[in-house]
């Protein structure tokens, strides 16, 4: 795994267009620590070029993450967003055992961290005990389209104990964006944190932001 | 757009864009013929991969044709599906694996860019608890074996017990010969997706395109 288990990340989810993106990555203070995402409506819309682009801007040490929420053909996906610079790649909790357990061989065997998005399975420890081999992160995530219509819906941060618990990997969590939502993340052990919703327009405060996130992740 | 009298053959193409010209250039006029750009062909290209297929396929038929992004929406139904319809295509497809409040503001935005919604069933066992929940319906309906799931059986039996309960169009994909295809017509289904022949012998595209359109005319 490329990723160190005693380290606490911020992962910030680049989703609006590749013009933002430079603007965002410019501003963003040089920190091991920041991961930086390339949004999977982003890599839609340019294609692997949004991987390989932010790779570019945010220099050969940047560890990317392509959210490809993979759900079949494990194989050429990985490869592709490997090509394309790639550290860690995301495939969903909801696809087809065969094709998340492909998926996970297929990232270790180029030597990339598998990402698993967890969004809408009700227990992902259920998926965990079925795959050969664990992922190297899972992600607990509640979904924009989620957060938007049925505000009820929470993250469930009791998960990460849980997880933890049985299994040796690293926890993400995605679908807050407040410093309060940071903060409840963190102290629930989460390892990852993914923000998106502040990051998705460059402003004069996005270094800023991006240096008080840093500061609640330790 | 897709006529409920019809049966159609969709071909999803995944291989590099130069190759894909050349495929569609061999293709056979035909309305029966539905141009899909594949989820990995999206994710290599983005959607000037679609706009590309859209080109090539108006260029062969001399009129526009109809282009399915398989999108696989699971987040964002709003931005996917508007990202897609400005390039050109006439459907698009949602997991029906997404969360509810997805799959509800994909359908209505794709009709509000007036396109054609499709939900994908892959790795679903029972297509109708999703299709309950649903307040509004998609035109079509994907049953849907997936490429790495190569122990399973498509469920032909459900597509008639979705059709007797709602007016959406049926999709059959994961079956990949002449054989799958004419039992998936025989099944009801008004769809049936192809692509690894395709993908794997494209110099017979021809051909195959030819043997496949018997079977929906």
């Amino acid at each position: 795994m490329i990723l160190q288990k005693k380290e606490k990340y911020l992962q910030i989810a680049l989703n609006s267009n590749l013009q933002e993106a430079e603007l965002i990555i410019k501003q963003l203070p040089i920190s091991k620590r920041i991961l930086v995402e390339a949004g999977t409506p982003l890599i839609k819309i340019y294609g692997t070029e949004a991987i390989s682009r932010i790779k570019q801007l945010a220099g050969s040490q940047a560890y990317v993450v392509a959210d490809m929420k993979t759900t079949d053909l494990s194989q050429q996906e990985v490869r592709m967003a490997a090509e394309a610079g790639a550290s860690g790649i995301v495939c969903l909790g909801v696809s087809p055992i065969e094709t998340i357990d492909l998926f996970i061989k297929e990232c270790k065997s180029i030597g990339v961290d598998s990402m698993i998005d967890m969004m809408n399975v009700q227990d992902p420890l259920m998926i965990l005990k079925k795959l050969k081999t664990p992922p190297d992160v899972i992600i607990l995530h509640r979904g924009v389209d989620e957060t938007e219509f049925s505000k009820e819906k929470q993250i469930p941060y009791y998960q990460i104990k849980q997880i933890k618990d049985s299994y040796n990997i690293l926890i993400a969590v995605a679908g807050g964006d407040t410093i309060k939502e940071v903060r409840q993340a963190i102290f629930n052990d989460a390892d990852i944190v993914i923000v998106w919703k502040e990051f998705y327009q460059a402003s004069s405060a996005t270094a800023k932001l991006a240096e008080d996130f840093l500061k609640e992740i330790k | 757009m897709l006529n409920p009298r019809f049966k159609y053959l969709q071909i999803a193409f995944n291989r590099s864009l130069p190759e894909v010209r050349q495929m569609i250039g061999l293709l056979p006029v035909s309305d029966r013929i539905l141009i899909e750009a594949g989820t990995p062909l999206i994710k290599r290209y983005g959607v000037k991969g679609i706009t590309f297929l859209k080109d090539c396929w108006e260029q062969k038929l001399q009129k526009p044709g109809y282009i399915v992004a398989d999108l696989k929406c699971m987040d964002r139904g709003s931005t996917e599906v508007k990202a897609v319809s400005s390039a050109g295509a006439s459907a698009a497809t949602c997991l029906g694996l997404a969360p509810i409040e997805t799959i509800s503001e994909f359908i209505n935005k794709c009709e509000a860019a007036k396109i054609d919604s499709m939900v994908d069933m892959m790795n679903i066992q029972f297509p109708f608890e999703i299709l309950q929940k649903l307040s509004k319906l998609p035109q079509v309906i994907v049953l849907h074996r997936g490429v790495d799931e190569f122990e399973k059986q498509i469920p032909l039996y459900d597509i008639n017990k979705i059709k007797g309960t709602y007016n959406v169009l049926i999709s059959v994909a994961g079956g990949e010969n002449l054989r799958s295809a004419t039992s998936s017509f025989f099944n009801n289904a008004d769809i049936t997706v192809i692509w690894r022949q395709f993908y794997e012998t494209p110099e017979q595209t021809a051909q195959l395109a030819k043997e496949f359109l018997e079977l929906v005319k």
